[in-house]
């Protein structure tokens, strides 16, 4: 049983490398796509990267309904449990 | 329970698609032992479904069709995810004589209502009756049909509860359509291939008896998406009507992990497998040399590339970094099609590996004139500008091959040009688009590919596109999607953008919008440049590069029309794209 803020702070961690120069500063509110320019090919980087960090597939369905940092947190917290 | 795969080696005479259609073409493989095994991300075996099962599920779900009372050729939408309930449904209709109409499915964030509206579009298109796609899924599907009068629309589960009928089956005969195949649509304009089951099956022999000379023993592997023509005919169809056995990927689980595509070859010893160029690289660039001696990829035979623009370089790369896998770089197999020739034009031979031709680049663009340069350009000094391209084989033999200019003239050998092809693969048309089929097809039955080429000998080079189709790893965008995103912007008006893609700084297909502009204020430019990214990463996924023009810069036709290619033209002279700065910069 993993909670939200566990998940979001390990979240900040698989998220860093895609911050890169960006000089984004990561929160909930953080876009993935508009902040953190992930596009396709980085998206699956990243989904390998929580799938091995929470050991936890995600489906590929659930994607869509993802902008931001805290809505890939609450879908995580809600596969997690 | 431990499953077990399906056999390579079947039972049953080896058939090369000499049925008069797909429901048959089951019947037949049905009676051996081979079938369709699917691994998860992580490579464990999830589900197998033998022909001979896959057979006896469709026809019990051909039933509850049936029972339905839809009218003969009815369509039926199915989102075509990697699972063994795509091939039950797909068969279902063959069986119920309903045609069925694979449907995408996205890999990008946030785009759900993107999504959707490409959904509905491609419903209205086909005008479904019937809708199906799995639990994940039928929320978007839900959406996009509520304001359509389907027929049905739900998952497995729900369409399982309908009452079986007793009537006999009829399943679709030979000159009706097999499938709908929305490939080669944008995602606004989609456009339905329209494939009949005798179109395909004269592909699918010709793939399987001439450009991969398939047999018993044979074996395949796909991570490619099922709503894609090369996953769907090359790495669904063939297997089913030639008999083999075949194990998937997601295509998801395959992009994450690449290497569970070669894990997967090599522990089944499989034979066959087919590939973007991208997907070679993607593997080619997560692998490390003791991981390739851990694997054996030494039965791999027929290594399939094709789907885009075939650039030697990565695919030399992967075929060195998996030399100790006994991997042969002879398996890779150039290839040329399209969705509206079925699948498969043209095979290089099998055996050969990659052969490139190498020619003088300023030579083609002023004179449309193949010429080569001697010794491949190797002298620097003394060559002029150079371009090589992977020569893509002859034409199955019942195509007929004409390269034409712009005048409609057949061209010769070495003479760039627009192929046309004729042939029994060929598409009917677009569906509900008889003016767009007008245009593709002429009325004596030849196909405007919309391809740039020359031939060689009998072989033919894949230089360019005339229709302006942007490929990007694999996948096809379509400019007016990008142009319709920045016209969705306040500052853009329509006829503002043109999109198209331009070779990037290391070779690769780079998309590239040009946006006309009324505001001079650098701070609403840099915002409407960073908007248009990232809607256009949302919708698509993929990165562009959006450059601001003044207005009435963008170029146009003789006619007055809005040209891509001239404003592609126009870019490329005008950017040095050698100079990495200019893709690092503040874009």
């Amino acid at each position: 049983m993993k909670q939200y803020p566990e998940i979001l702070d390990a979240l900040y961690e698989v998220l860093q490398p895609f911050v890169g120069e960006k000089g984004v500063v990561l929160s909930e509110d953080t876009a993935l796509v508009g902040d953190l320019e992930i596009d396709s090919v980085k998206l699956l980087e990243l989904m390998m990267e929580i799938e091995d960090r929470f050991d936890i597939s995600v489906p590929i369905n659930v994607l869509p309904d993802i902008t931001t940092v805290k809505d890939l947190a609450l879908k995580l917290e809600e596969l997690l449990n | 329970m431990d499953l077990d795969t399906t056999p390579t080696t079947n039972t049953l005479p080896f058939r090369a698609a000499d049925f008069s259609n797909l429901a048959e073409a089951l019947d037949y493989a049905a009676q051996g032992v081979t079938g369709c095994n699917f691994y998860t991300g992580r490579g464990q075996l999830y589900a197998v479904i033998s022909y001979e099962r896959l057979r006896q599920e469709a026809r019990t779900l051909a039933r509850r069709f049936a029972g339905m009372g839809l009218e003969r050729g009815a369509r039926v939408a199915l989102v075509a995810e990697t699972h063994p309930d795509f091939l039950r449904y797909f068969f279902a209709c063959q069986y119920a004589g309903l045609v069925p109409v694979p449907l995408p499915i996205p890999i990008s964030l946030g785009g759900h209502q993107a999504y959707v509206e490409q959904l509905r579009a491609m419903l209205e298109s086909c005008k479904a009756a019937v809708a199906i796609a799995s639990t994940g899924f039928l929320p978007f599907l839900r959406e996009a049909t509520q304001s359509l009068d389907l027929r049905f629309v739900g998952n497995p589960g729900q369409f399982e509860r309908l009452p079986e009928s007793d009537c006999p089956l009829q399943p679709l005969q030979s000159e009706e359509l097999a499938y709908i195949q929305y490939t080669s649509g944008s995602t606004r304009f989609p456009r339905g291939v329209m494939i009949t089951q005798e179109t395909v099956m004269s592909n699918l022999a010709g793939i399987i008896r001439h450009g991969v000379k398939m047999g018993p023993g044979d074996r395949c592997v796909s991570w490619l998406p099922f709503y894609h023509d090369m996953g769907f005919v090359g790495l669904v169809l063939v297997p089913v009507t030639s008999q083999v056995s075949v194990d998937y990927l997601g295509t998801r689980d395959f992009a994450m992990r690449p290497r569970q595509w070669l894990n997967l070859i090599s522990r089944t010893r499989a034979t066959i497998s087919f590939g973007p160029p991208f997907g070679y690289e993607l593997v080619e660039r997560c692998l490390r040399p003791e991981e390739a001696a851990r694997l054996d990829l030494s039965a791999w035979r027929v290594a399939g590339v094709g789907a885009e623009m075939i650039r030697p370089e990565p695919l030399r790369r992967f075929a060195e970094v998996l030399a100790p896998s006994g991997f042969d770089p002879r398996a890779f197999l150039a290839c040329y099609g399209m969705a509206e020739c079925s699948l498969a034009i043209s095979f290089a031979p099998l055996s050969r590996g990659l052969a490139v031709d190498t020619i003088d680049a300023d030579h083609l663009a002023k004179y449309k004139e193949a010429r080569p340069v001697p010794d491949g350009g190797a002298d620097k000094d003394l060559s002029p500008r150079t371009r090589s391209f992977v020569i893509c084989g002859k034409p199955l033999p019942d195509f007929e091959v004409e390269i034409r200019d712009e005048q409609g003239r057949p061209l010769g050998e070495r003479q760039s040009g627009v192929i046309h092809l004729r042939g029994p693969s060929v598409m009917s048309g677009y569906f509900g688009e008889p003016e767009i089929t007008r245009q593709t097809l002429s009325e004596d039955g030849w196909l405007n590919t919309g391809d740039v080429g020359y031939r060689l000998g009998e072989e033919l080079v894949i230089t360019g596109r005339q229709k302006d189709l942007i490929i990007i790893n694999g996948r096809n965008i379509w400019p007016q999607d990008l142009e319709y995103l920045a016209e969705q912007q306040p500052e853009v008006r329509t006829g503002d953008a043109l999109a198209f893609s331009a070779p990037g700084p290391d070779g690769e297909e780079t998309t590239v919008m040009v946006v006309q502009c009324r505001e001079k204020d650098p701070a609403v430019q840099a915002s409407l440049v960073s908007r248009l990214k990232q809607r256009v990463r949302s919708e698509l996924g993929i990165d562009c590069y959006v450059e601001l023009v003044p207005l009435h810069t963008l170029p146009r036709t003789s006619s007055g029309k809005l040209s891509r290619s001239k404003a592609r033209q126009n870019f490329i002279e005008t950017h040095d794209w050698h100079a990495p700065s200019v893709v690092a910069g503040d874009n």
